[in-house]
């Protein structure tokens, strides 16, 4: 019989159920069988109502959502392109920059490949990058920048770690800092390929043209404070991530509505239900998983799988090893929201067993989920770029190749040196 | 003044439409209130070193609204999260089979949830918990059992319905 019932959960998930029903049926299947009153997953359910930082997730993603609607990417492009454009392979790493900033603030969702890769393919182009390169470039960029604040990958893992209680706690914080210097190492990973490959210069190296940068920076007067705000914000440690939201979507909702007036009364509503269609996605799952992770904690399924992982695995690093492979597949087939909440709570006790420091996992966590975002075949990032620049999937994924071992090299490193998370948290 | 992508004006019933625009209208109310609230609640607590002791408790009841209403709005467009590496492939009558199947067990498992809302109402009902203010906890959980409630429905009804063009 459960046999059974597994199996049709199976084929039910690879026709294309929507996870929270799975993870629902999943979760009150589970209790029943244990004699559980199956109230008990509404009241898990309800605390979401209960958790001061999850504010942040709907604020962050509103702000993200009105951001790509307003002209902010063509405003933050033209900025750093006359602030970088003078280098070898400037433009490449302008779409680096611009795509990271970018995906910090919306999180990933696929937006910086349709807001940003239309702006910045085109201008690839004309400056003679190659094209395979700069389909690659913007299609990879799509997840560059899930690791620096404030991404809301970061405070969902947050969220979710601090389920356990962990020694030593993950806060959003802890998990903001952690991220900077691996999301640095890959854009620099990056950003020297770039240079490599890039073509000659026609303006001729080391010039900047202060008089565009300076009508850049006061085209984007009202964009540039910020950046400088929440980073500055959440990294001096003054403010909470919640308190940093709050303030954001406040100034991006009078900033894009008032006063510069790009987002009208119809558009503004449409933004909002876009943005919280996501968000109401992302937290239903949250919300079943509470339940689910109830019934797994009540039946102590983290230490069976220890004990049966333990077996077989035997040293941190082998378990390391494994697990960058499980979340290359995991990412290919999960977007990185679905996959933090199922697969945190079971990948994260039987890593601390292992000794591994849980806010280390959570950015080897997010780094490869980034990675799987176009991991061929079937990466989402690659059907979205494929979408939108209107090519087969199989140019695209060529395109990535060499991107993807780049980061497939962050990666490996952001796994077995802990200090790059790590050495600004503790 | 609704956008939905979902809503095709004239194929939409009166009624359907009407409850349609009040989703909106009430999401659009809690996420403008849940940004007012937050950040004026900093603005005191930075500048006058105050704030309001109702205002914390609010915003995160605001939260599970927005995520339930938030979560209507996604059934209608089609945008909850799921596998989609074998719908992809995909087409007519298979397509069309493999949403029946999935649509309607989600719909199923929607109701089973919004019946477990609707006891948790009834027990918070009846023990009094309050909430913050005058709110108990049982006006806030009402969400539950009204938003599963209305979820299970609209998949049901999708699981009818014919799919819309693919979209990134």
């Amino acid at each position: 019989m459960t046999w059974l019932i597994v199996a049709a959960l199976l084929l039910l998930a690879a026709l294309g159920a929507p996870l929270f029903a799975l993870i629902g049926a999943v979760a009150m299947l589970g209790l029943h069988a244990g004699g559980a009153d199956l109230t008990v997953v509404m009241v898990e359910f309800y605390r979401l109502a209960d958790m001061p930082v999850l504010v942040a997730i709907p604020l962050f993603t509103l702000a993200g959502y009105l951001l790509g609607e307003s002209g902010a990417p063509k405003r933050l492009v033209r900025l750093t392109d006359s602030l970088l454009g003078w280098m070898p392979g400037g433009l490449a790493i302008v779409a680096l920059c611009a795509c990271a900033l970018f995906t910090a603030f919306t999180g990933a969702s696929g937006v910086t490949i349709v807001a940003m890769g239309a702006l910045l393919y085109p201008a690839l182009r004309q400056a003679r990058y190659g094209d395979s390169f700069s389909l690659g470039l913007v299609t990879s960029s799509g997840s560059l920048g899930l690791l620096f604040a404030p991404a809301v990958p970061l405070i969902l893992y947050a969220i979710v770690a601090q389920q356990f209680n962990t020694t030593p706690p993950v806060s959003v914080d802890a998990m903001f800092r952690a991220g900077l210097l691996p999301g640095l190492l890959m854009i620099l990973l990056l950003a020297a390929w770039s240079i490599y490959v890039a073509p000659p210069l026609e303006r001729g190296p080391g010039r900047i043209d202060w008089r565009e940068a300076g009508r850049a920076a006061w085209d984007a007067r009202w964009e540039i404070p910020l950046p400088i705000v929440v980073l500055g914000g959440i990294y001096s440690g003054a403010f909470a991530a919640s308190e940093v939201a709050a303030v954001t979507a406040a100034y991006v909702l009078v900033v894009t509505t008032l006063v510069r007036r790009e987002i009208d009364a119809p558009r503004l509503v449409a933004a909002i239900r876009e943005a919280m269609a996501l968000v109401g996605a992302i937290l239903l799952i949250l919300g079943v998983s509470l339940g689910l992770t109830y019934w797994f904690i009540d039946n102590s399924v983290p230490e069976r799988l220890f004990e049966w992982i333990g077996a077989h695995v035997d040293s941190k690093l082998a378990f390391l090893l494994l697990l960058n492979l499980f979340l290359l597949v995991l990412g290919m087939l999960l977007d990185i929201f679905s996959a933090t909440v199922i697969m945190v709570p079971i990948i994260l006790p039987i890593a601390l067993q292992f000794g591994i420091d849980p806010v280390h996992l959570g950015i080897v966590f997010l780094a490869n989920m980034q990675l799987g975002y176009f991991t061929p075949p079937v990466g989402m990032n690659l059907f979205i770029a494929a979408y939108r620049f209107q090519r087969p999937v199989l140019e695209i994924v060529r395109a990535c190749v060499p991107f993807f071992l780049i980061l497939f090299a962050a990666v490996l490193a952001i796994t077995y040196v802990p200090w790059l998370s790590l050495v600004l948290v503790r | 003044m609704d956008a939905a992508p979902g809503d095709r004006a004239r194929s939409t019933p009166l009624p359907l439409r009407w409850l349609h625009a009040a989703e909106t209208a009430l999401l659009v109310a809690a996420v403008l209130a849940l940004v007012g609230l937050s950040a004026a609640q900093i603005v005191a607590r930075t500048l006058f070193d105050g704030g309001w002791a109702w205002v914390d408790p609010l915003t995160r009841a605001l939260v599970l609204w927005t995520a339930m209403l938030g979560a209507l709005a996604a059934a209608r467009d089609d945008r909850h999260i799921n596998l989609d590496a074998l719908t992809r492939l995909l087409r007519g009558t298979p397509l069309r089979f493999a949403r029946f199947v999935t649509f309607a067990f989600a719909a199923g498992v929607s109701a089973l949830l919004a019946w477990y809302g609707w006891q948790l109402v009834l027990l918070d009902r009846e023990s009094g918990t309050p909430a913050f203010g005058f709110v108990q906890a049982w006006h806030v959980e009402l969400i539950l059992p009204v938003g599963f409630g209305l979820l299970a429905l609209r998949f049901l009804v999708r699981a009818f319905v014919r799919p819309q063009p693919p979209s990134p």
